[in-house]
């Protein structure tokens, strides 16, 4: 089979399913819906701490899991404080929160901020942990801390409920290394899939409280916070595509034990 | 239509087009996202990070001891100056330093103590118990001060397997991520772009 | 090259230890001074951060601006990255990079399409690689792809669609065998960040000076 015939399939396995929906049933797995239980329990008003800690090539896996989550925050009327630990992060985060924020009618300064990127997320992290004013002095609009008013009640990790990890690399295991293991912070963590697999540890010894994998974890907080979104439009795409995968992994052994 | 969609679905199918072959369509798509993106980051770090972190200290609030890392950073830009360019080492040192010395408590608690007492507070169960072979055997595998030879040997060997289900679980995984990045541009291309799909 | 003097070496490697050793130490000195000075550290640490991503964009400016000025093969390409990158600095810095900015503007309709294309290009990729390069010689590599199979099928909707036998043992790998593999692969890494930190504090580890 040539190399454009297998790019061909892909395109369409991938194509006709959102051109013509399926509707395969989506279940929940525990990771998520761990998130879930966690955001769901805090009091209206706690503080969720937000961090960018991606690039812009994974922005397709990205935004529906940011989006949920925040759309859960939001209706369960928490206050966000949102920041990049990846410069890339800075314009996607700021964007995310502030269109999922304006579907809320929040207001900026009052029920949410956005502080911006910092470089050296070790130092970052740790910094917050003694004072997030020293670390961001001012927010991503300039405007000092000191008078946004969402900010005057936070110091540090301490009037933090949870950190949420929106990262497409291994970032989350610094914020379980620094804030987690310093200063007992609560993280949940929304990864690209790719990285997944490599948080488990980190779930299973409960440093980690929960675990939002991909589009498909984005798909199954949707169904939880009963938002569909660009998670949910995925996933029949995502299962045929995985279907013609295994086809080819399969046709290509075949192949290779009959020449054999 | 909006002229940035236009434009998007321009580069977007210009880098498509490498899957053809490489061609003048993608070099130009691949060499303006790099220039695009270097200068993303440097607007970004001058902005939001040497502005309020380093400039405004300094000359807005009289901060003088920040001119100390101020000094520390311009140390690094002596790199391009053949004769002067060991004084960055000091400023790399520092970073490096600092951040070994906030790594080793960190590293015991996170990645060997907390680990550690996961397994062991698991242990007595059946998962617990090949969660327990699974570590062990794989940090014999990665143990190259003894030969892998008799039990040690076959410890190593049972260690690959678990490292083989990881790798199979990890490629499983990044297929998904990668479709999935996939799907995002084709709900782009098909939706706001073609208006195919809503 | 100038020479190098013993001074250009040891002046960095007494840095690194005075530094490395008083973070180390603050771990276990809750008091405020030391607080205090472990704060300064930390924001010495970012600012001096920033100069390194300007050596990164001097470099980058500096190679290009070389094969330019060499008319070398393909340096028009060059121009379009350094023209790419003045767009850039000249619309943050003159007029922001806030909502509805040109600088924001370029980064949602040149950058951010680009650079996720760029890497949604690898499922087309990984497909031909699994095609053509994922066989069961052997029985471990027999065990990553029936793994892998799992773990495709039992993580999409399709997969509990034909039975949910696939998504529970795609759970239990995820939660068991490979979650044992990797807290084996992070025992291994935490061991081995121990012992490289102190090497770097007590000044054993030196790569990071380059070459004598």
């Amino acid at each position: 089979m040539s190399r454009q015939l297998i790019f061909i399939l892909i395109a369409l396995s991938v194509a006709i399913p959102l051109v013509i929906k399926l509707g395969l049933p989506n279940e929940v797995t525990s990771e998520v819906m761990a998130v879930y239980e966690e955001i769901d329990q805090l009091d209206s008003g706690s503080v969720v701490l937000v961090s960018f800690d991606h690039e812009a090539s994974s922005l397709p896996e990205i935004k529906p899991m940011a989006q949920a989550v925040l759309r859960h925050c939001f209706n369960r009327k928490l206050k966000v404080v949102g920041l990049a630990l990846l410069a890339e992060g800075t314009a996607i985060g700021e964007q995310i929160l502030r269109q999922t924020a304006d579907e809320y009618g929040v207001d900026y300064g009052e029920d949410y901020v956005f502080l911006g990127f910092r470089p050296q997320y070790q130092a970052a992290i740790l910094g917050m942990g003694e004072d997030i004013k020293r670390v961001f002095p001012e927010d991503y609009k300039n405007i000092p801390l000191t008078q946004i008013p969402i900010m005057r009640k936070i110091r540090n990790y301490e009037n933090i409920s949870l950190v949420i990890s929106v990262a497409d690399g291994d970032m989350p295991v610094w914020w379980v290394d620094y804030a987690v293991s310093r200063y007992h912070m609560k993280l949940a963590v929304a990864t690209t899939a790719v990285m997944a697999t490599s948080f488990y540890p980190f779930l299973s010894a409960g440093q980690m409280k929960g675990l939002l994998g991909g589009l498909k974890g984005a798909a199954e907080y949707e169904m939880l916070i009963k938002k569909p979104g660009m998670g949910q439009r995925g996933m029949d795409a995502q299962s045929v595509c995985h279907l013609m995968i295994i086809l080819l992994v399969i046709a290509g052994n075949v192949g290779y034990y009959l020449k054999k | 239509m909006h002229t940035g969609t236009l434009i998007a679905a321009f580069l977007t199918l210009c880098i498509f087009s490498f899957l053809y072959k490489d061609n003048p369509f993608y070099k130009f798509a691949e060499h303006l996202l790099v220039g695009v993106s270097v200068g993303y980051v440097l607007v970004i770090a001058l902005n939001t990070t040497l502005m309020p972190k380093l400039l405004n200290p300094v000359f807005k609030e009289g901060r003088f001891d920040y001119i100390i890392p101020g000094i520390l950073g311009l140390f690094m830009l002596l790199r391009f100056f053949p004769k002067y360019a060991w004084l960055s080492r000091i400023s790399i040192a520092l970073i490096i330093g600092a951040g070994a010395g906030v790594a080793i408590p960190a590293t015991l608690q996170a990645k060997i103590f907390a680990q550690m007492q996961a397994t062991m507070i698991n242990f007595a169960s059946v998962d617990g118990i090949i969660v327990f072979a699974g570590i062990a055997t794989t940090l014999a595998y990665f143990f190259f001060s003894k030969e892998h030879k008799g039990w040690f040997g076959t410890s190593a060997r049972v260690g690959t397997w678990f490292l083989m289900i990881f790798f199979g679980a990890t490629f499983g995984y990044t297929v998904m991520s990668r479709i999935s990045l996939l799907i995002g541009r084709m709900q782009f291309l098909l939706g706001d772009f073609l208006h195919v799909i809503k | 090259m100038p020479q190098e003097t013993n001074m250009q070496r040891t002046i960095p490697i007494i840095v690194c230890f005075i530094f490395g050793l008083f973070m180390l130490v603050q771990f276990f000195v809750p008091h405020h001074a030391s607080i205090s000075a472990y704060q300064t550290v930390l924001d010495w640490m970012q600012i001096i951060f920033v100069f390194t991503l300007l050596v990164g964009v001097i470099s980058y400016a500096k190679l290009n601006a070389k094969k330019i000025t060499r008319t070398q093969t393909g340096w028009g390409y060059n121009l379009i990255g350094l023209i790419g990158l003045a767009v850039m600095i000249i619309l943050g810095l003159s007029m922001g990079t806030g909502e509805k900015t040109p600088f924001l503007w370029m980064f949602n309709n040149v950058q951010a399409p680009m650079q996720s294309t760029m890497f949604s290009l690898l499922a087309f990729f990984v497909a031909s690689a699994a095609y053509r390069g994922f066989r069961a010689r052997s029985w471990e590599a027999g065990l990553l792809l029936a793994v892998a199979i799992v773990v495709m099928l039992g993580r999409v909707p399709l997969g509990n669609f034909i039975s949910h036998w696939i998504p529970d043992a795609a759970n239990w790998i995820l939660r068991t065998p490979s979650m044992a593999a990797k807290r084996g692969i992070y025992i291994g890494i935490g061991l081995g960040t121990i012992s490289t930190s102190l090497r770097i504090i007590l000044g054993i580890e030196r790569t990071y000076l380059g070459r004598k």
